[in-house]
């Protein structure tokens, strides 16, 4: 049986939800795990996959959200019921990682990737992941695949930018560069998502999603985020090297995505230097594809992407 | 046990000139009424549709393009254009524009035995330029459009500037001959051992048995017509697949053509190990994966 919202196998029924932390310095990362031992025992070929958040959310509410009574918003779940064994993980300053007075750039994000590598590797014995990251989580995503090679068997980044040049949301987000400037957190609350979920178009996610989100970051993480990714997408962009990037790689773009224009995604994409690479246009997204109404054909997409059968001649 | 896979011949009429079409599906259509996606299948310029697309290779399983889609559920055709297989062939030399009516003589065909008027259309090579061309020409009847091996402006493609320096040769006669040496070069030509070895035999001594020939007409308008197709005009969605080693174009102008490509669905991907001929290389199965997902992506829900 499948969903019939997301086109998805249904849940086995024996999906494990698993904490466990990191640390950098003194900073406390927390992870967390889904799998269904089931689904992995079917598909044992399925790849650690490793869900990097974006600048609003903390990794739960972006990855794990539980909306009773209207469908399946997890990717987690969802991908855990692949049989995929997916990882997030929240950075510094979000959720329950340890608030510092920090920024949390999208460097330090690299950072907090590298300490939790480790960690996943210890639990499930495998060396390198599938990367998945959207918004500033793809910068961080791009920047560890820049400076750990080794670590990234694949490469999905979704709501990409990457020297930020035209985009409508970065122009507008740059007016308040002295706000984002003068305090290391904002508040996050049903407003603030609210227009997060609208900016681009309106109709793409389900009313019910500002407020959903709002009490799960609350819960999560206090209702508060840093500012660091903010300031460095409106200054500080590029922060992630194409060219420095070896392994296959797959760009999902919705089509009202305002975070950057087709010209800065094409470039990103002719400059990568693998020829294993995919370029993904889908019709009714906005930013953030992972909770849309039309979250079904991402993850279509992700899936086919990540389960593409090796080469024969290698 | 795997569902078997039933078959038929049809003849599509454009005029006067005839031309064969060639189905495959899991089930016979006259007991086996629910209706199918249909897949078109469209040849390039130096072998025929059966030949290229339901090739059999002893004892290598699985270079069917027809059978492993309809093995997946596709109601899939193909069709020799004129001067091609086993279709007429006549004075012309079969460019691009007379592919699209021959596209157009073919689908008239599909909506009469299977009561759908649109399919998903697949091209290689010149097939590409004909698929697309046809979908602009006939946006109705194109729900999907799968370009591979394609070429829009022909700037700095390797293998057109080889082409285009035998421009008298395809201008002089509306045939060029084909030989077992011939199809060996085109598996050859971008990057040897992408293929398996006796693939491109079985394909020589299959297309041999029927023909010695073929039109000049692709040819000719890949090396002094392009571009042929206005990727603006087409507004179904569309997927460019391109073979890593493919010296038919550059990436610059295969993105150059997707960049304007009005639709918002539109995917854009280079496969490592095939080269020109994706569909008959080694890492075929790739290939499939590309277009079996592409073909099977959900739909909108605020659009049903």
């Amino acid at each position: 049986m499948t969903n019939p919202i997301t086109n998805m196998p249904n849940d086995p029924g024996d999906i494990q939800g698993e904490e466990h932390w990191a640390k950098r310095d003194d900073i406390d990362l927390f992870l967390f795990r889904r799998y269904s031992p089931t689904a992995r025992a079917a598909n044992p070929d399925k790849p650690v996959l490793f869900l990097v958040h974006g600048s609003s959310f903390s990794a739960r509410t972006a990855y794990d959200l539980d909306i009773p009574g209207q469908g399946d918003y997890s990717l987690m779940r969802t991908f855990a019921g692949l049989g995929y064994d997916v990882w997030t993980m929240d950075h510094e300053g979000y959720g329950k990682s340890t608030h510092t007075d920090g920024f949390s750039y999208i460097a330090d994000g690299v950072e907090d990737i590298k300490a939790a590598a480790p960690i996943v590797e210890k639990v499930t014995g495998k060396k390198s992941f599938c990367f998945f990251g959207s918004s500033s989580g793809a910068l961080r995503a791009g920047g560890f695949a820049n400076a750990c090679p080794d670590r990234v068997e694949k490469l999905v980044l979704a709501a990409l930018v990457w020297t930020g040049e035209g985009s409508p949301t970065l122009k507008k987000r740059a007016e308040k560069i002295d706000e984002w400037r003068a305090s290391n957190r904002r508040t996050v609350d049903e407003a603030a998502y609210l227009n997060i979920f609208n900016r681009d178009v309106s109709g793409l996610t389900i009313p019910e999603l500002p407020a959903a989100a709002a009490k799960a970051e609350m819960d999560n993480g206090g209702g508060s985020v840093p500012n660091g990714t903010y300031i460095d997408m409106c200054v500080n962009l590029p922060v992630v090297d194409p060219t420095k990037v070896d392994c296959p790689v797959m760009i999902f773009r919705g089509d009202h995505d305002g975070i950057a224009t087709d010209e800065d995604v094409l470039g990103f994409f002719t400059a990568l230097p693998n020829s294993d690479k995919q370029l993904v246009m889908v019709s009714g997204q906005a930013h953030n594809t992972t909770i849309g109404i039309n979250r079904g054909r991402f993850w279509h997409s992700l899936d086919g992407f990540l389960g593409m059968p090796g080469r024969v001649d290698q | 046990m795997a569902e078997e896979i039933w078959s038929q011949e049809y003849w599509a009429l454009k005029g006067d000139v005839k031309l064969f079409m060639w189905r495959k599906r899991v089930g016979d259509p006259a007991h086996d009424t629910a209706p199918k996606p249909v897949l078109f299948l469209v040849h390039g310029s130096s072998f025929s549709g059966p030949t290229g697309f339901d090739l059999q290779v002893p004892d290598k399983p699985d270079y069917s393009l027809m059978d492993k889609f309809a093995s997946y559920g596709f109601d899939v055709w193909t069709l020799d254009h004129e001067g091609y297989g086993r279709s007429d062939s006549t004075d012309g030399n079969s460019p691009i524009s007379e592919g699209v009516h021959d596209l157009k003589a073919g689908m008239d065909v599909i909506i009469r035995e299977t009561g759908q008027t649109a399919a998903a259309f697949y091209g290689s090579s010149s097939g590409a330029l004909r698929a697309a061309a046809f979908a602009e020409a006939h946006p109705e009847h194109a729900n999907k459009l799968i370009l591979d091996a394609f070429v829009y402006t022909g700037e700095g493609a390797p293998t057109l500037i080889e082409r285009a320096k035998k421009m008298d040769q395809w201008t002089a006669s509306n045939v060029r001959p084909v030989d077992r040496a011939f199809f060996l070069s085109i598996f050859t030509r971008d990057k040897p051992g992408t293929t398996e070895d006796g693939v491109a035999e079985t394909l020589a001594d299959t297309e041999l048995e029927i023909c010695d020939a073929v039109p000049t007409g692709t040819y000719v308008d890949m090396c002094s017509d392009l571009p042929v197709c206005d990727p603006t005009k087409t507004t179904c969605p569309v997927l460019i697949i391109r073979g890593e080693h493919d010296g038919i174009a550059t990436e610059e102008d295969l993105l150059d053509y997707f960049n304007k490509l009005p639709t918002r669905d539109k995917q854009f991907v280079i496969i490592p190990g095939l080269a020109h001929v994706t569909f008959l290389g080694r890492n075929r199965a790739r290939f499939w994966h590309v277009m079996k997902n592409f073909l099977n992506a959900p739909g909108r829900v605020d659009q049903q």
